[in-house]
């Protein structure tokens, strides 16, 4: 039986708004739907979106979640949002009355992010719900269309999902290759000194690592309801690739401001211990790992600590996870962390590196490469070759590929390219071709 | 001011998607059919036992760093007492407590255990193997008597008494007795010779089918751990396919070098010999075993045969004509030549290849396959039992 009725939440939700306000927090209005768990694993697997296309691997995503579900090994996560105007925010049915104000004061805080932070400035919340709306209609008709149907579907779904994080992180328009080139041509007839000698037939005119935008452009073969395919998955990439950049600010500043909102809220005993206990239970450090609550919290509590609340606001507005970490990450808190890097030799994992003196800035590094864009490999298209080769390339920065995955993803590009395609790397400091 | 809205809809949005999942584990499972037999003694189980497949997840490629020295992963420690250089665990044991959710970017862990029985799992093998009509007339039956119950009579021998049935009987015959006001409840009521039940039982003539399988193996030295890992894997479906197909069904393993002998299953797989190779001598021991204890009027033989392909040039004769004997015996006699990389390799003259040899052999009860890697198994089982040429 649940503590707690609509009635009492709505009344908690005056004194949160109320509150958060005099704190200076700025969001778009929130709709919660309370579902129950069922329902919320459902919704997770789509992101929390109320409308989304089907591919095999939500389904995927439900059973896995699902089964640890039930296998108690990790409780579901408290909250699930979504970046949009009104916000859309699940409470599950079956948590107790200090968990679902928790959860809503941690939403009022994700969608303060969401509302400032600029790397959100282009994802446009007002109609996201829409676009995903539509989205899911064009790939629900090639599924039902006859000559197309969901194996043909997945075929593209499963290749374009491959390669959804090989957009411009900053989320940069595409500009298409052939307009680039026009613009070659002209400044090379007007004598610009700064691309003489360039060959405008040679693609791509500029570096691009919109993979899939420029197979979208570029590649001969696909058919139209195939690039519309490649398309939405892009698109969806665009609408998801902040959320990937802020993960550690993100999660931070919402448990940064449960933790001040709940506080503030004078709960009684009964709900304010339960409470602290949720709390620090999901700001915990994950042994081995980073748990984004725990380092957000930690670092957004540091900030207002050295430099003032404002500080923090600022933060919250023009950083992303890699500047936020280094900005603001010291050698005192890689000590106070617990901070160490360690890789695998041969079988085993070694620690390389401890934070002290010596150790903290390589640390530091390391972890500037795993957050955000830089824990997935950057790839670039190099050159398009006269006979249709796709020639991509990994820019290496020491880290190499895992080659079994990699070789899969060449197969999934030249399944959407139409034409034979290669990728250059680094494996253990030797030129490798796939 | 927030909204609330209580979502009562029941509607299971993820069910197509997981369904389709479903259907790609499936597929997962025949494809990875070969990786099961590498643990467990399997051939000659009962079909109920329960074995666990590891499925390979369904893995959703991307470009993700492999896990090297060059690749520093950074996490929290529980307290300041490390250095560096100090081991802090091995990939196998990392990977059991990693989250799950992780495995999505770190490649070479996911994997789904499921559970079924051989019976199932010989369903899912055999469901889209298609027989042709002239293997189908090989599954030859045996006419047998059988005994079956058949309800119950008033009369019969003492061992046959149901006690139960009696007792329901009198049981009903004193309720009747109180309804009437015959008796009192506290009455003794004792038990009457007309509630006795006994069990009929009826003769029953009944077609089964035994079959007996035979597998040959040579284990001398030139069979090499990988080529019996292969060979194992083969067997395993063979014995899987037949005794899905008979009531009752029996396996033999011979193993041979120039001699042979009966052994059991693990001394089969994992015992090896030095000595040379008479391939003949495996057959005859199978013919000899065929003589004393399984005639083939009532039972249906299969002999499989795995080898590398060597033999000793002097017993060629004699291995063809012990194969021919054998084919003659046997509802179907299969060899499979096992060579998972060193075709080519063989230098010594006086070897010669034993599929060749057999290629000599013209019976439709004859066929002869090749493995070469763990892919064929599947390929070469369709060509014994497809009906692929």
């Amino acid at each position: 039986m649940s503590d707690w009725t609509v009635k009492d939440l709505e009344k908690y939700d005056e004194e949160i708004i109320k509150l958060a306000k005099k704190n200076n927090l700025d969001w778009f209005p929130i709709s919660y739907e309370i579902c129950d768990y069922y329902a919320m694993i459902g919704n997770m697997s789509y992101h929390g979106m109320p409308l989304h296309y089907r591919h095999w691997s939500y389904g995927k995503s439900f059973e896995r979640t699902h089964q640890m579900y039930n296998l108690g090994a990790e409780g579901l996560p408290y909250e699930l949002i979504i970046n949009s105007d009104p916000s859309i925010a699940y409470l599950m049915r079956e948590n107790p009355f200090y968990l679902q104000l928790l959860i809503m004061c941690h939403c009022v805080g994700h969608s303060d992010f969401f509302k400032h932070n600029l790397t959100f400035s282009k994802t446009g919340p007002e109609t996201i719900i829409q676009r995903f709306k539509n989205a899911k209609k064009r790939i629900d008709s090639y599924i039902e269309d006859p000559s197309i149907g969901i194996e043909k579907v997945e075929k593209i779904l499963d290749a374009a999902h491959a390669l959804s994080l090989h957009i411009p992180p900053n989320c940069r328009e595409y500009t298409p290759h052939k307009k680039l080139r026009e613009d070659l041509i002209r400044r090379v007839k007007e004598g610009d000194k700064s691309v003489k000698g360039r060959d405008p037939d040679f693609f791509p005119i500029r570096e691009e690592i919109d993979i899939l935008g420029f197979i979208g452009e570029m590649a001969l073969n696909l058919e139209d309801w195939e690039r519309d395919i490649v398309e939405i998955v892009r698109q969806e990439s665009f609408y998801f690739m902040p959320q990937i950049r802020t993960k550690i600010m993100n999660e931070g500043w919402a448990s940064f401001w449960h933790f001040k909102l709940m506080n503030q809220l004078d709960l009684p005993q009964k709900y304010h211990i339960p409470f602290i206990k949720s709390h620090n239970q999901v700001v915990r450090p994950h042994t081995g790992r980073i748990n984004p609550y725990h380092l957000g919290f930690y670092l957004f509590n540091k900030i207002e600590e050295r430099h003032g609340i404002e500080e923090c606001f600022i933060a919250r507005e023009v950083c992303h996870d890699e500047s936020f970490l280094r900005q603001y990450l010291t050698k005192e808190d890689c000590f106070e962390l617990n901070l160490f890097s360690y890789s695998l030799y041969k079988k085993d994992y070694i620690i390389n590196e401890v934070s002290d003196q010596e150790g903290w800035k390589d640390i530091k590094n390391s972890l500037i490469k795993q957050v955000g864009s830089n824990s997935f490999p950057k790839i670039v298209v190099r050159e398009l070759k006269k006979n249709n080769t796709l020639c991509l390339k990994h820019e290496h920065d020491g880290r190499d590929l895992e080659l079994s995955y990699a070789e899969k993803v060449v197969d999934y590009i030249t399944r959407l390219w139409g034409g034979l395609v290669k990728l250059e790397t680094v494996i253990e400091e030797d030129y490798f071709e796939i | 001011m927030a909204t609330f809205k209580e979502n009562k809809n029941v509607s299971d949005r993820s069910a197509s998607d997981r369904q389709r999942h479903k259907d790609k584990i499936e597929k997962a499972i025949k494809d990875g059919i070969h990786n099961i037999v590498s643990e467990e003694s399997i051939i000659g189980q009962d079909g109920n036992k329960k074995i666990k497949i590891p499925v390979k997840g369904i893995k959703e490629y991307r470009f993700v760093y492999g896990e090297n020295e060059n690749r520093k992963n950074v996490g929290s420690a529980p307290g300041h007492d490390i250095a560096r250089g100090q081991k802090i665990g091995s990939k196998g044991d990392q990977g059991k407590s990693k989250n799950p959710n992780k495995a999505g970017k770190d490649p070479g862990e996911e994997y789904y255990e499921v559970e079924i029985t051989l019976n199932e799992l010989a369903e899912y093998l055999f469901e889209d193997l298609n027989l042709p009509n002239l293997q189908r007339k090989k599954f030859k039956q045996i006419s047998t008597k059988t005994f079956k119950r058949s309800g119950y009579r008033e009369k019969g021998i003492r061992p046959r008494l149901d006690k139960k049935e009696t007792i329901k009987k009198k049981i009903r015959r004193k309720k009747k007795a109180l309804k009437n006001g015959a008796i009192e409840e506290d009455d003794r009521f004792s038990f009457h010779n007309d509630d006795l039940k006994f069990r009929h039982i009826k003769e029953k003539k009944k077609k089964t089918s035994n079959a007996v399988v035979f597998f040959i193996m040579d284990i001398s030295g030139s069979m090499t751990k990988d080529k019996k890992f292969l060979a194992r894997s083969f067997f395993f479906l063979l014995y899987q396919f037949i005794r899905s197909k008979y009531e009752n069904t029996e396996h033999n393993f011979i193993a041979h070098t120039s001699t042979a002998k009966e052994v059991n299953e693990d001394e089969f797989f994992n015992k090896g010999s030095t000595g040379g190779t008479l391939v003949s001598s495996g057959l005859d021991k199978c013919l000899e075993v065929i003589e004393t204890r399984y005639h083939p009027s009532s039972w249906n033989i299969y002999v499989f045969q795995c080898s590398d392909g060597d033999n000793w040039p002097e017993d060629n004769d004699s291995a063809l004509e012990s194969a021919t004997r054998l084919i003659d015996l046997s509802q179907f006699y299969g060899y499979c030549e096992i060579d998972p990389n060193d075709r080519g390799k063989r230098g010594w003259i006086n070897v010669s290849q034993l599929s060749d040899l057999f290629g000599k052999l013209t019976s439709n009860a004859f066929k002869v396959a090749e493995i070469r890697k763990k892919d064929d198994i599947w390929l070469a089982f369709q060509r014994f039992f497809g009906g692929f040429q």
